[in-house]
């Protein structure tokens, strides 16, 4: 998949606006939206609160995990733990960056904001990478993917694929004959 | 040793690891095709005289011709198969029209393959969307937005947009269009997208 | 455009090999060293030493290794196949000690892709050879991953120099998801652009100029 692709979903996630304009509610195949009312908080997905946005026409509310004091537990408990911990957001590495980058002005501390979330996705990626070794050398069947985002898993699947799909065909060298194929004259 | 012919045919493709289509190799290809022939040849006669002689002798040199011959098919094959993948690839790199250097490297089969795939994509893209139509060779990415602004890297003469606008594609000049007039445009490096 | 449609076709890697891979042909074109069990009559100018008429019986020849497939047989010995020096004992005890200081593109290239086929013929040590090649892998494992998901932006021809052909393609797997998150992060993946394969074909064109 291309990160593309990935942030394209998250767009499909919610957020709060709040409008400085009025507008009846919509009806799209994707769910309604709307109506929208000056300086009344509305929930509509992010591809359209960034919209909305870079058109001066909202203010955008942060997600409430979006915070220097709450971001820095999690930062803390990341560290702490060997196993992944539960992330705020399925797509909190993807959010992050749309709204800093788009709405940096509607979120207090943002640089500081960056860098946690920074942090923790970095510490992240290491216990992935621990656990895809050890996972390799103890010669693992499945693994639980638990708390993993799909932009984690994105930037290591074809390499870890690729990687297994191998190991697997050199495990089966262990038991020739037990694959199907017989001797071919190629 | 047989079959070195067909090694280089296969060394030829292998070397341009990225994609490129290198000259249809139709020497190559028949000095393969003339080996086989009297690989082939020369068996058919050791075969005659094992039987009618009782040569059972001759078996193993039969027996390695006899590879010789399905190596030399198999590398054929590939060789052919390979060139397809490619071709296959270029309608998606450059568009249903290919620049006269690069039909100059194909063969008059292949160039009526790419032509038969060129009409089955289409025919399959205009029958998506309930007759509407859809074209799957666009937004590879997924968009952030209609309009984008491009920048000419080398005259290309005019274009023709959706409300009939012609404009007119000069090196250096910037414009701001359709996205998907320009999708194709970007990925044959005749404009570059300008992220501001 | 990064992602690219020309999809070779994927080498077989194990035991089995891809008809049409252009990778696996070119692997089993590697020489091994054979010994003719019986005659092959009227072939004696493939042997270039000699030049009777036929290969006799107990001639010591280098042949491709689908050659030597084609020919083997358990039941009748028409050919003998040695182990080559990599996969004997004596490297075996020095992969196994470390895998990581080996040069494998020059014991290979085809280091995994040819052991798997030498299990083919045979041959009393094939359970060791077998063992070996999965423990080289999966001691070799680690650096590959960190090295292929680090190195951003840099050249990259040291850290693969010493890798077989099967780890290089590992390798760049990784790297094309380091790059696709990297990008992504500084806000190029939106950024249409143009084939990696137009470019090519015209810096091509330029140096067909200038000879």
């Amino acid at each position: 998949m291309d990160p593309a692709e990935v942030e394209f979903l998250a767009e499909k996630e919610t957020v709060k606006i709040i409008p400085n304009f009025s507008l009846d509610r919509i009806y799209l195949i994707g769910g309604d939206l709307g109506p929208f009312n000056p300086g009344l908080p509305v929930d509509v997905p992010v591809w359209l609160a960034l919209n909305l946005k870079q058109r001066q026409k909202c203010r955008i509310v942060p997600p409430e995990w979006m915070d220097v004091e709450k971001l820095e537990e999690m930062r803390d408990l990341e560290r702490k733990e060997d196993a992944f911990t539960p992330v705020p957001s399925p797509y909190y590495m993807e959010l992050t960056k749309l709204l800093l980058n788009h709405a940096s002005d509607n979120i207090p501390k943002a640089d500081e904001i960056r860098t946690l979330v920074k942090d923790i996705w970095d510490t992240r990626i290491a216990k992935l990478r621990l656990s895809a070794d050890s996972f390799i050398s103890q010669q693992e069947a499945h693994a639980k993917l638990d708390n993993l985002t799909l932009m984690e898993i994105n930037t290591i699947r074809a390499f870890l694929l690729d990687s297994l799909n191998s190991m697997y065909k050199l495990r089966s060298n262990l038991q020739p004959g037990s694959s199907k194929g017989q001797f071919m004259d190629f | 040793m047989f079959c070195e012919k067909a090694m280089e045919l296969i060394r030829e493709l292998h070397r341009m690891n990225d994609g490129q289509l290198p000259a249809f190799n139709e020497d190559g290809l028949r000095q393969v095709l003339q080996e086989m022939e009297s690989l082939y040849e020369q068996n058919q006669a050791d075969v005659n005289e094992a039987k009618g002689e009782g040569r059972a002798d001759l078996i193993p040199s039969i027996k390695l011709r006899h590879c010789c011959l399905l190596r030399n098919q198999r590398c054929l094959v590939a060789y052919l198969y390979d060139r397809l993948l490619r071709i296959r690839a270029l309608r998606w790199e450059y568009g249903s029209v290919l620049p006269p250097n690069i039909r100059f490297h194909m063969c008059s089969e292949e160039l009526q393959w790419f032509s038969q795939y060129k009409k089955s994509l289409a025919s399959f893209m205009r029958s998506l969307g309930a007759g509407e139509g859809l074209d799957i060779t666009q937004d590879m990415k997924p968009p952030k937005s209609l309009y984008i602004q491009v920048r000419c890297l080398k005259d290309h003469g005019e274009l023709e947009i959706d409300d009939g606008t012609v404009i007119l594609l000069k090196k250096n000049s910037q414009h701001f269009l359709p996205r998907w007039k320009c999708e194709q445009l970007i990925r044959q490096g005749v404009l570059e997208h300008v992220v501001s | 455009m990064d992602t690219q449609s020309y999809l070779p076709v994927q080498p077989g890697v194990g035991m089995e090999e891809n008809f049409l891979s252009l990778d696996d042909i070119l692997l089993s074109h590697e020489r091994l060293p054979t010994r003719t069990e019986c005659a092959f009559p009227r072939l004696g100018f493939l042997e270039k030493s000699s030049d009777t008429q036929d290969i006799p019986e107990g001639t010591k020849m280098e042949l491709p290794l689908w050659l030597s497939k084609g020919l083997y047989e358990k039941k009748r010995r028409v050919l003998s196949v040695e182990l080559p020096k990599v996969y004997r004992e004596g490297w075996r005890t020095v992969f196994t000690a470390d895998p990581n200081v080996v040069d494998l593109h020059k014991m290979g290239p085809y280091y995994y892709g040819l052991g798997s086929q030498m299990l083919h013929f045979d041959s009393p040590e094939n359970p060791e050879i077998a063992q070996a090649l999965l423990q080289t892998f999966i001691g070799r494992f680690r650096r590959i991953m960190d090295s292929s998901q680090n190195a951003y932006n840099e050249d990259t021809s040291a850290l693969v120099e010493r890798l077989d052909g099967l780890e290089k393609a590992l390798f760049r797997s990784g790297q094309s998801g380091l790059n696709g998150f990297q990008s992504w992060e500084k806000g190029e993946a939106s950024t249409l652009t143009a084939s990696s394969l137009v470019l090519n074909y015209r810096k091509r064109k330029i140096t067909d100029v200038q000879p």
